[in-house]
């Protein structure tokens, strides 16, 4: 048990939240996927999400319980808080309800995982450098889950399929930006060896990660899009992501909270 | 490949301790029942997963969302061994299989026709209809002598015994919980205690042709006894009521006697005219009809990479 900054805390709680909103909306994918083998890739993929918000979550209420003797359990902290104190970001929170959608978001999500938890794996924080390589050893393989679809999609020579996944990229690739909104006092994150990384400079990386993958698969996408990808800082749109919450979140929330809240005291 | 001279000659072969092997020259008598059968599993494992799925969102807890997704997971793969075992027995294709399912002309267990109303429900589903199942399956692999079933329910059977552990840890939690639970529960076994007893059937058929072939080794009977011995005292034990005014315990016989068993619901299930059927198929045959072009689309590029 050891008590973080404020500025580590805000940080991991950024991230947590992310991992439990991706978790839990991949989740709702169970059994709906397009084929078996889909579904049991896509079912591992949400299990590994959840669990890195729970390993993260744990630092953040072993914290809490190390300065103020509150113990407070992880599923009440990651469930029951009041929508306005999550800080996840609007592309880890859409509800991506069609598979391309949720396709398409799992890329863009999980391409930028990959620079989040190479900025941790050098942290100050031992337990959380450890969280970080065993969990971008799970998204090796997620990457090459996302890749294999978006390639496969994109050599069929299926306009229609094609034009599906190009028309997510074009909704879903602005809402990217709020990835790289910095959680509160990431300088002091920083400074502190926490991370290693700003999310500008890591904003960067992704847009050239991004550019460079719609480049190999040749996707039709649109100017606005490949001129937002060669901008190297994110734009200003992206400040405050994390502080608001999108279109949809309340009632998301109050499914997530269904039935912990009938009884927040029980056990479940 | 080994072949029989008539059904007499196959049935010595499987008195004998005979398995038979996909590239045998079966009796069609036999690939057709037992492909029927395995087609009826398949179907009820991915039928299962879709009814655990509306609650998993829900799940009160990350680690317990964890393994209810790993559950219907493993659910889900069940269903694709399954396909694999049936579509090689050369009677339908694993898509024709599907197709047929999301079309409402295949069947599926009963218990998969009714919609889990609470959380209590899923848990329900998880200890009793799971344990019913799980008795079932157990039933089959003891003897299967179909090669590779049998060889695919060793794996669904160990796994369907973790299930069932979580299962009783998730009854344990909700009976010695708080008073809200407990009542949960109660209303949950009111809805799932006749579907699960029902999910063995009715007395079996003295001619039974998968009981004279040992795919089954058991009677319907026999394994439904068994099951409300175990699970009527327990239930009882912690504190639950069985919804059935004519249960009693036979002194003389030393067992449980339930009141006469009506298998109405039952037969509406195998016409796929059970409470929730509706809404189970037509959610499953929407999504597969909109994800149709991501299928399309894998083939295509599978042909140009062929092609290249």
């Amino acid at each position: 048990m050891s008590e973080l900054s404020a500025a580590a805390l805000s940080y991991l709680i950024a991230f947590a939240d992310d991992e439990h909103m991706i978790g839990a909306r991949h989740t709702s994918w169970i059994g709906m996927g397009p084929f078996l083998e889909e579904d049991l890739a896509f079912c591992s993929i949400a299990q590994d999400e959840l669990g890195h918000a729970i390993a993260l979550y744990e630092l953040v209420v072993d914290s809490f319980g190390s300065s103020s003797e509150l113990v407070t359990p992880i599923d009440h902290f990651a469930l029951l808080r009041p929508a306005a104190d999550y800080r996840s970001c609007s592309l880890a929170e859409a509800a991506c309800d069609d598979w391309q959608d949720a396709l398409v978001r799992h890329w863009l999500y999980d391409r930028a995982e990959e620079l989040r938890w190479a900025a941790l794996a050098d942290s100050s924080n031992p337990a959380l450098a450890a969280i970080a390589l065993r969990s971008e050893r799970e998204e090796v393989f997620h990457r090459a889950h996302a890749e294999s679809f978006m390639s496969r999609i994109a050599s069929s020579g299926n306009a229609s399929s094609i034009a599906l996944i190009t028309d997510s990229i074009q909704r879903l690739l602005p809402l990217g930006d709020g990835l790289w909104d910095p959680p509160d006092a990431e300088a002091d994150a920083i400074a502190e060896g926490f991370v290693t990384e700003s999310s500008a400079s890591m904003a960067s990386k992704w847009k050239q990660d991004i550019a460079q993958d719609i480049q190999k698969w040749n996707l039709p996408v649109g100017l606005e899009i490949q001129i937002y990808l060669n901008e190297a800082a994110p734009s200003a749109s992206s400040f405050g992501d994390r502080l608001q919450r999108s279109e949809g979140f309340d009632q998301f929330l109050t499914s997530l909270q269904a039935v912990i809240s009938l009884d927040p005291e029980a056990e479940w | 490949m080994r072949a029989w001279t008539d059904l007499d000659d196959f049935q010595t072969f499987i008195d004998e301790g005979g398995i038979v092997e996909p590239n045998d020259d079966m009796p069609d008598e036999f690939r057709q029942e037992v492909f029927r059968f395995v087609e009826f599993h398949a179907n009820s494992e991915l039928m299962g997963g879709l009814t655990e799925r509306d609650w998993i969102p829900k799940a009160p807890g990350l680690r317990l969302k964890q393994i209810f997704l790993a559950k219907t997971q493993d659910e889900i793969g069940h269903a694709h061994l399954l396909y694999m075992v049936a579509a090689d027995m050369g009677v339908k294709s694993r898509n024709q299989m599907i197709e047929e399912l999301f079309s409402g002309k295949s069947r599926f267990h009963n218990v998969f026709h009714y919609q889990a109303v609470t959380w209590a429900d899923q848990v329900a589903i998880a200890f009793l209809v799971d344990a019913a199942a799980f008795a079932s399956q157990r039933a089959v692999f003891a003897e299967c002598t179909y090669g590779p079933y049998k060889r695919v329910l060793k794996r669904i059977v160990a796994e369907e015994g973790f299930h069932l552990r979580h299962g009783e840890d998730m009854l344990m939690t909700l009976a010695e919980g708080s008073k809200l639970q407990h009542s949960m529960f109660q209303d949950a076994l009111e809805r799932w205690w006749w579907p699960a007893v029902q999910l063995f059937g009715p007395d079996s058929d003295p001619n039974d042709p998968l009981l004279k072939w040992k795919i089954k080794s058991e009677r319907n009977e026999t394994l439904r006894t068994a099951y409300i011995q175990k699970f009527v005292p327990l239930l009882q034990g912690y504190g639950f009521e069985i919804p059935d005014d004519e249960l009693r315990y036979d002194d003389e016989a030393k067992k449980w006697v339930t009141s006469e068993i009506d298998w109405e619901p039952l037969k509406a299930t195998m016409s796929n005219g059970g409470p929730d059927s509706r809404r189970r198929i037509a959610d499953a045959a929407t999504n597969w009809a909109d994800t149709a072009w991501v299928r399309d689309a894998l083939d295509a590029a599978t042909i140009n990479r062929e092609a290249a």
